[in-house]
């Protein structure tokens, strides 16, 4: 049995460490508290905007003319796939998560069946050829996409700890609908972690561009729907039947001037809710990983203090068995 | 009698959100008025005022700093970049802060972003608008 002193020492260092990830659960709580309020907050104006889009998506289909960025797409060529993951780690299976997500997303393996039901998987599986991927990481973790899956990165952008405003996610946004205009990116996906609830967070990957339409993708409109996804996808069916009976928008001045403005508003505010949503993921994710740490610490302590005490009431035995024995020893 | 469903919502909340009569919107075409049964609309909206005919009759008048309107058969929805209710306004802070970004474009000229600059002073300026108007609704309402 360790020496009463080596298990003192554990104990303090076990100690020491409690005291750091308490901390950390600390900060992590109170970043949390400000990512949440600034999930909810946006998530009405993301849901209706991104439902706009469907709208328009919609009507873009019948008329092809309407906007670049609404236009169903031809092959698919080259996957570009935004990432979102943290800066830092210490925040449980959070980046292992989306990370994995994203690198097995069945757009990524054709082949699959679940590429059959996606309406632009189709080309892409005719062609028989795997797409090109292309990360854009946004949060250091994500370079990990490179390093263990081996996965080009086009662009890492800083990702900032709290976002507040829509201008942060603005140079991605830019590179990317240019780089989709341009034709370099067929498809644009998004990699991130839809925030349900503190302990519950969903790692998704939606596709952001072409818009999908197809009834059997289950992340669209899901962005900030967490739990209610299923619901989010009865709300928009309903609302396509009930508001839109597929009629015609007058578009005031005229559609080119307003969709060139709206349409790439609308893809930021995407991103800029999918980042607010994965921030608000990761400091509940690092705020429940310390908090289980913490919690491990204290276990430790008391086990550790029970070998202590054991091996203190062992070391009294001895000694008095020794103190007793010498005395026996002396009186023969 | 027949209703618009009317939402407005800023990517900080939603600012409003009820049965309406009538609505009154700045397009960049200038000003509209949706009535129900309006045929789809989509349209940029530009720094104004924003005025609501309520089921109550009353008028409610929300400043606006642009944005966009999306109007469906049976509903409106409004995506302003930042949107306020008169009544939340403190108009004498208003003109203040309307002081501030027109003197912001006077001095230091090489320094400042001037399309911020300029659509601060048209956000100013539409909130001041809406205060008076809301608060003009009043004195009529008095008399």
């Amino acid at each position: 049995m360790a020496s009463t002193r080596d298990i003192t020492r554990r104990i303090k260092s076990v100690k020491n460490t409690k005291k750091v990830t308490k901390a950390m659960e600390l900060v992590s709580a109170a970043k949390m508290r400000k990512a949440v309020e600034a999930v909810l907050k946006t998530r009405s104006y993301a849901n209706l905007s991104w439902l706009t889009v469907i709208n328009l998506a919609k009507i873009a289909q019948k008329d092809n003319g309407l906007h670049e960025l609404l236009n169903q797409r031809r092959e698919v060529k080259k996957i570009g796939i935004i990432l979102i993951t943290s800066n830092r780690g210490l925040c449980g299976g959070f980046n292992a998560n989306i990370i994995n997500k994203a690198v097995n997303d069945p757009a990524l393996t054709p082949g699959d069946p679940a590429v059959l039901r996606d309406g632009a998987g189709l080309s892409l599986l005719r062609g028989g050829e795997k797409p090109e991927v292309e990360f854009v990481i946004l949060g250091k973790k994500g370079a990990a996409a490179h390093r263990r899956f081996g996965f080009n990165l086009a662009a890492e952008f800083a990702k900032p700890d709290v976002v507040t405003q829509v201008a942060e996610v603005l140079p991605v946004a830019k590179m990317i609908i240019k780089d989709y205009l341009a034709g370099k990116y067929d498809k644009i996906m998004l990699a991130y972690t839809d925030f349900v609830s503190t302990i519950k967070q969903a790692p998704r990957v939606k596709q952001l561009l072409p818009i999908n339409l197809s009834e059997a993708d289950e992340r669209l409109g899901t962005v900030g729907k967490g739990d209610e996804a299923g619901k989010a996808k009865e709300i928009i069916a309903q609302k396509q039947e009930k508001y839109f009976a597929g009629q015609e928008y007058i578009f005031e001045p005229n559609p080119r001037e307003v969709l060139n403005e709206m349409i790439p508003r609308l893809l930021e505010i995407q991103m800029f809710q999918a980042l607010l949503e994965s921030n608000a993921s990761e400091h509940s994710a690092r705020m429940v990983a310390m908090r289980n740490a913490s919690d491990a610490a204290d276990d430790m302590v008391d086990d550790l203090t029970l070998y202590y005490n054991k091996a203190r009431q062992a070391n009294i035995t001895r000694e008095i068995a020794e103190v007793v024995g010498g005395a026996q020893a002396l009186q023969r | 009698m027949s209703t618009i469903h009317f939402e407005i919502v800023t990517p900080e909340k939603v600012v409003l959100k009820e049965e309406v009569l009538q609505l009154t919107v700045p397009t960049k075409m200038g000003e509209i008025t949706i009535l129900p049964h309006h045929i789809p609309l989509v349209a940029s909206l530009i720094p104004g005022v924003i005025e609501v005919k309520k089921t109550n009759n009353e008028l409610e008048t929300v400043a606006l700093s642009g944005g966009f309107i999306e109007v469906l058969p049976t509903k409106v929805v409004i995506l302003a970049d930042t949107a306020e209710r008169a009544a939340d306004i403190d108009e004498a802070r208003a003109e203040e802060a309307r002081q501030r970004a027109e003197k912001l474009m006077t001095e230091k000229r090489e320094e400042v972003d001037f399309s911020a600059v300029q659509a601060k002073i048209a956000k100013e300026l539409a909130r001041v608008k809406a205060v008076r108007r809301h608060r003009n609704r009043h004195i009529i309402k008095t008399d």
